[in-house]
């Protein structure tokens, strides 16, 4: 860490922060991690002898909405995230620099801060047309991106464009877009999915790694467990209604008005991964099945191509680029199936018929088992 | 079906018939109406689970558990029919020699094929008749093998990898399935669409299974259900 | 190159020093902005370039029409929601579907919400830091900052002790030598006139708009489960109410959710008028002389008009935001607009990246094509993948050129308060005559950079009431006994025609968005979107207009010709968002 850097401790002191006040934001933190008091104290000793580690954040293809959600943190407030925690050099979003004083930066702080800086990405390259379908500083991004990832000590992906693709990569994905662990092979990645993901458990990952200085487990798909190790479905205060079969049948009906499963609407929250159903969004305000509307799986991979949205599980598209559900196709098969069954039972009871009523005109090819050599 | 020989058998001077043989001993017998119904189970609860079809129900939910029994059937029917998986197989290698074919066909044996492509040849009703088969067909055995065995593994690994997520991380499917199916299937959802779709393959199976059991009691030269009931397989005729 | 006039009025020379400013930074996605300077540092050529593409209008082909929305909401995360509104109007407008007056007044209440919130977050992330600069804000008297504060607010964090709290805080914050977002800034550029009083009290507004803007969208998340990206309906919305019911508390919208709704909406009006605007206009009282950055404003400009006062009701009469057109400077001359007919909103594509068989024609949206061609022009500077400067004789941006008319349009809240100016509609003349009196200037001050500027901001204001407004309405339909939130009469497809064509229009946070849908066996059979910013940043087209984006930019000169400090006030006017533009 450059020389001149002050730890978050120091910071926060010399920002009017009391050593009292600093203590209970440690104690908050690890509260809003879903950790032990004890750890508390790691914290603080964490953000006392610890530089801000500077973050590089990049932007390829994607929507900026996780930029965006990561502004509604409300604790820690995507403030002091920016300002206390760490070092917020580089952001197409929010920096004031532009142009060449920008792209300096990217060059300048991988050189200063060889493997101690973290890169966060959201959105993904699009590897068509050589990568110029997102175009940064002239070149393709996908270069740049390479180049900021050499250097980093580890790579945060935000979103579902970082992590999966998300909707440029929906079929048939015309730039080629390309989860980020697709380009970037080297280096820790940490998934944070979601379209966007939920604001605190962004700042909730970067927290983590700030104070404990080192990346939160990570679940066989690189997702951090503490935020993705459940479903939606596990923790949705309308299980009870799904459990007595008590479903939504159309939408406003009493159903909806009485907060019944959305199941039946086509709700994913059975099969994805994430914590709005137990941190909710916006402050706890909400989220989307309670607000009468079914989960659309935004946090998993492909979800876009798993559709039709409305449509239960069974029926969604069986994703072989047939158009059917596997209900469709199956009860096809069946059909088939069971036809050639009742076909081949009809020539069978005809054949048989032939063969225990010997013809009485014709001796010369009596149906006779005997007659085989 | 002795007691009863059919109209074929009676046409022609009455032959002697081969002596019965024994084929599936009581373990498989059981195991063999414990699968059917627990398969059988399993799908139609496996349908309303896919299809609650049922209108709506309304009221406070401690009042219902419609949707939570009808899953605990299908878990039950799944356990069921892991422990029969497991017994069976366990039966494979100290059973009788039938109790190995339908996880062995021997497909590397010349004679094999050849009676695999004459049974080919019967049942598009080119070849008059069957050869004698005291165990099942080299078709039959194909069938069982690529249909009914694979299809149920692969019903109980995306099945149980269903059941882990929601037990949970840490829960023995779970480490046993989820964490590595889910990855290969790409996401839960697709994990679901295959499970789904492997019913349906069962579901062929057991359409044309049952068809051909019933055919070939009758047109065949040896009895079946009853084979499966008794466990003894009675010859028709005595030819080779 | 001799100066060369466009046929819709601009000269253009390029003959001097050419600057490249990419990434053009604090905007939503990638645009590439080169300019030409004479020997003065004025600029006398503007290019300007979107530098992504994602392909949407292809991804949508053959989808279910009421997944649509999802998909389109992921155009932008930062208008987020307006393009999911866009569709599900365009949806329900192929499909002939009505909607509920609540579904009605709760998307209203919504959309005015996103105006309040990307305005906010405009003004004070993305824009001040083009007029405020934040070392200067060391040297200022925390005593002068609060006088000044006192002075043009009734706010209440307005003490000496609150500014010099803040003050403090920004001194060891650079004294630790890691400045963060504020590294490489332009700080101390002789463009910059606040004083240091000004700037402190900015800096601080900053951040107290970062912590704020966080409450506006929670009326986003009640009615649609999240922000950034709720959720909506083709028919309606989800968010079904029940009030007295006894599973009301796990109702979508029961009380106690109406209640926070109100009360943010409280809040937002006061954050408004009690920060925003004051800011506005003292930022505004230092630069009133920096009349740069008109281009189209006040000459071509238009609004689609939007905010349906009763649901299913698109006549003038019923539109709080009027719509039409106006055309070289005519403010007494209001054309109306037709999105149906196909000779008025064409999109060009010879200076874009996409292909048509015929690239000297327009096509409407119904019959748009969007076909990618990334090909650079023969006087190209660099390589395919190393571009050092752009041909903007040939293909040179990822932005179609819309024209209505075959006129390059200006969009936005300038455009549509222009608009509501020009019909004399109290609630947009008012204000703006206040403001111009305030600062004592003319009407004509209005049609630059800083009016385009304080046009958003009164919009912002302007929409917070609007809040208040159809919450009220909301209370009112509920007390009448009208729950209902969807209209499910055409929701299954099987009641669909085989063949249906549909437009959905929205005024966005940036201006007049439009979507075309064709339907077909119950797929959609294409999808084209014209969005604010493809306006906007329009490229040339085959007569070499330009658009909004480039006409703003020319003959403004920079204070300083290495920092493109003037070059960012100005297209940051216009809030473009390129994931938009491009999409
Ligand atoms: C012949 C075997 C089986 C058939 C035909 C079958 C069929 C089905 C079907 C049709 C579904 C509905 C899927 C959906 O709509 O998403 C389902 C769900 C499920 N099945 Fe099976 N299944 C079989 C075996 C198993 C086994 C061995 C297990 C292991 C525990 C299992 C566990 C599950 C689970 C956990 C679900 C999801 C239920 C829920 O989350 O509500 N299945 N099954
Ligand atoms: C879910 C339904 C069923 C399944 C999955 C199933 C599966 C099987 C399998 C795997 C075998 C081979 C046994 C072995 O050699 O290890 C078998 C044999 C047999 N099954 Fe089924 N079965 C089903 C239902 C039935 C039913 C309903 C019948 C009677 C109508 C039936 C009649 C038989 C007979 C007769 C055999 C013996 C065939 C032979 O002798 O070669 N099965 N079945
Ligand atoms: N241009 C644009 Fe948007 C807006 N406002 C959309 O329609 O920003 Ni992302
Ligand atoms: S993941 Fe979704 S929300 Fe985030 S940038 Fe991509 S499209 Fe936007
Ligand atoms: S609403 Fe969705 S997540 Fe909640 S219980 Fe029903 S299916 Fe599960
Ligand atoms: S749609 Fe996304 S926001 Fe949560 S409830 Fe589903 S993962
Ligand atoms: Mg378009």
């Amino acid at each position: 860490m450059g020389a001149e850097s002050q730890t978050f401790y120091q910071l926060m002191r010399a920002q009017g922060t009391s050593r009292r006040s600093f203590l209970k934001f440690c104690s908050l933190t690890a509260a809003a991690l879903g950790l032990e008091p004890v750890y508390a104290a790691q914290i603080a000793h964490a953000m006392e002898t610890k530089p801000r580690i500077p973050v590089l954040w990049m932007h390829g293809l994607e929507c900026t909405c996780c930029s965006e959600s990561f502004i509604r943190s409300g604790h820690p407030l995507a403030k002091d995230v920016i300002l206390k925690m760490i070092s917020l050099d580089y952001d197409d979003t929010l920096m004031a620099a532009a142009g060449y004083q920008a792209e300096a930066i990217l060059d300048e702080i991988p050189k200063k801060y060889p493997g101690e800086y973290i890169l966060a990405v959201e959105g993904n390259p699009p590897l068509n047309e050589d990568g110029m379908y997102c175009i940064v500083g002239g070149r393709p991004f996908v270069d740049k991106l390479k180049a900021v990832a050499a250097n980093a000590k580890a790579v945060i992906a935000w979103g579902a464009c970082a992590s999966w693709g998300c909707v440029q990569a929906a079929r048939p994905n015309p730039t080629q877009a390309t989860p980020i662990d697709k380009v970037i092979t080297d280096k820790p990645i940490i998934k944070v999915p979601g379209c966007p993901p939920i604001a605190e458990v962004m700042t909730g990952v970067i927290s983590y790694m700030i104070t404990f200085g080192r990346i939160p487990d990570l679940d066989s798909r690189g997702r951090p467990l503490m935020f993705y190790g459940q479903r939606i479905h596990d923790k949705c205060y309308r299980r009870p209604h799904f459990d007595a079969g008590e479903f939504v049948e159309t939408w406003d009906d009493q159903g909806a008005r009485e907060g019944y499963c959305l199941y039946k609407m086509g709700c994913r929250g059975p099969t994805t991964y994430n914590a709005c159903s137990t941190v909710r969004w916006n402050g706890g305000v909400s989220f989307p099945i309670q607000a009468g509307h079914g989960c659309i799986g935004c946090s998993e991979d492909n979800f876009w191509d798993n559709g039709p949205f409305y449509q239960p599980l069974s029926h969604v598209g069986a994703g072989f680029g047939v158009e059917a559900s596997a209900d469709e196709i199956g009860a096809a098969a069946a059909g088939v199936v069971g036809a050639g069954v009742l076909a081949h039972a009809g020539a069978s009871a005809i054949k048989h018929w032939q063969k225990i009523k010997p013809k009485p005109k014709s001796d010369d090819h009596p149906p006779h088992e005997g007659d085989r050599p | 079906m002795l007691d009863h020989p059919s109209p074929a058998l009676s046409d022609p001077p009455q032959a002697e018939v081969t002596a019965p043989v024994y084929v599936y001993e009581l373990p498989v017998r059981i195991w063999h109406w414990v699968m059917a119904l627990a398969i059988t189970i399993l799908a139609f609860t496996g349908f309303l689970i896919a299809d609650p079809i049922w209108p709506l129900q309304m009221g406070q939910p401690y009042n219902h558990y419609m949707m939570g029994d009808i899953r605990f059937a299908h878990f039950v029917s799944a356990y069921a029919l892991v422990l029969a998986m497991v017994v069976r197989v366990y039966w494979a290698f100290v059973g009788n020699r039938y109790a190995r074919e339908i996880f062995l066909p021997r497909v590397w044996s010349r004679q094999w094929r050849g009676e695999f492509v004459k049974t080919v040849r019967w049942y598009l009703l080119i070849e008059p008749e069957t050869s004698k088969e005291s165990g099942h067909n080299p078709l039959a055995q194909t069938a069982m093998f690529a249909m009914f065995l694979l299809g149920v593994i692969f019903e109980i690994v995306t099945g149980f990898t269903l059941y882990g997520e929601g037990v949970g991380y840490g829960s023995w499917s779970y480490d046993l399935f989820t964490r590595w199916v889910v990855p290969l299937f790409g996401s839960s959802q697709t994990v679901r669409t295959w499970h789904v779709l492997g019913m349906w393959y069962l579901i062929l199976f057991v359409i044309v299974h049952v068809y051909m059991a019933i055919r070939e009691d009758i047109m065949s030269r040896q009895t079946m259900i009853s084979t499966m009931i008794n466990g003894w397989r009675f010859f028709k005729d005595n030819r080779p | 190159m001799t100066t060369v006039t466009t046929p819709n009025g601009f000269s253009l020379n390029n003959s001097g020093r050419r600057m490249v400013v990419d990434p053009i930074t604090r905007i939503e996605g990638h645009l590439r902005c080169e300019v030409n300077l004479d020997q003065n540092n004025v600029i006398r050529n503007a290019v300007s370039s979107g530098t992504m593409w994602r392909g949407l209008e292809v991804i949508l082909k053959g989808r279910d029409p009421r997944d649509a929305w999802a998909f389109c909401e992921r155009i932008c995360g930062v208008c987020t929601g307006i393009h999911a509104l866009a569709s599900v109007r365009a949806v329900e407008d192929a499909l002939a579907i009505t909607i509920p007056e609540n579904a009605n007044t709760i998307r209203n209440i919504m959309l005015a919400t996103q105006w309040a919130q990307d305005h906010l977050v405009h003004f004070y992330h993305l824009h001040a830091l083009d007029w405020v600069d934040v070392i200067s804000a060391l040297k200022a008297d925390p005593k002068a900052t609060s006088t000044l504060a006192q002075s043009i607010s009734p706010w209440p964090n307005s003490s000496p002790g609150y500014f010099r709290d803040v003050q403090t805080r920004l001194k060891k914050f650079v004294d630790s030598g890691q400045l963060g977002p504020f590294m490489n800034g332009y700080w101390g550029n002789p463009a910059y006139l606040l004083p240091p009083e000004a700037n402190l009290m900015a800096v601080t507004h900053y951040l107290e708009a970062l912590d704020f803007q966080r409450e506006i969208v929670k009326i986003h998340t009640v009615f649609g489960g999240k922000n950034p990206h709720p959720n909506w309906l083709v028919g309606g919305m989800a968010c079904a109410i029940n009030l007295d019911g006894p599973l009301a508390a796990g109702a979508p919208v029961n009380m106690v959710q109406l209640n926070l709704v109100s009360s943010i909406i409280d809040r937002t009006i006061d954050f408004i008028d009690q920060v925003y605007v004051p800011d506005l206009i003292a930022i505004a009282t230092y630069y009133k002389h920096w009349d740069y950055g008109g281009g189209l404003a006040g000459r071509n400009l238009m609004s689609y008009g939007d905010y349906p006062v009763a649901a299913n009701n698109w006549s003038d009469a019923n539109l709080l935001i009027p719509r039409g057109a106006i055309i070289n400077g005519k403010l007494d001359e209001i054309m109306e607009i037709d999105l149906r007919d196909p000779s008025q909103v064409q999109e060009f594509v010879d200076h874009s990246w996409y292909r048509y068989p015929d690239e000297a024609i327009g096509l409407h949206p119904w019959a748009g094509i969007t076909d990618p061609n990334f090909e650079l022009g023969p006087h190209t500077v660099g390589t395919k993948t190393d571009i050092k400067q752009l041909d903007e004789g040939a293909k040179y941006s990822f932005i179609k050129a819309p024209r209505w008319r075959g006129h390059a349009m200006e969009v936005g809240p300038l455009s549509r308060f222009t608009l509501g100016y020009a019909k004399g509609i109290a609630e947009f003349k008012e204000p703006v005559d206040k403001v111009l009196t305030d600062l004592g200037l003319p009407l004509g001050a209005l049609f630059t950079t800083l009016g385009r500027t304080a046009a958003r901001g009164l919009e912002a204001s302007w929409a917070a009431h609007k809040m208040r407004f159809f919450h009220d309405r909301l209370m009112e339909n509920l007390r009448a006994g009208d729950l209902v939130t969807a209209n499910t009469e055409k929701w299954e497809p099987a009641t669909w025609p085989a063949e249906a064509r549909g437009i959905g229009h929205v005024e966005a946070p940036r201006g007049a968005l439009g979507h075309w849908v064709h339907i077909k066996d119950r797929k959609i059979e294409a999808y084209q979107a014209v969005v604010p910013t493809t306006w906007n940043g329009s490229p040339r087209d085959p007569a070499g207009n330009i658009g909004a984006f480039e006409a703003a930019l020319l003959n403004t000169p920079l204070a300083d010709s290495s920092q493109p400090l003037e070059i960012l006030r100005t297209l940051h006017s216009f809030d473009p968002c390129l994931a938009c533009a491009t999409h």
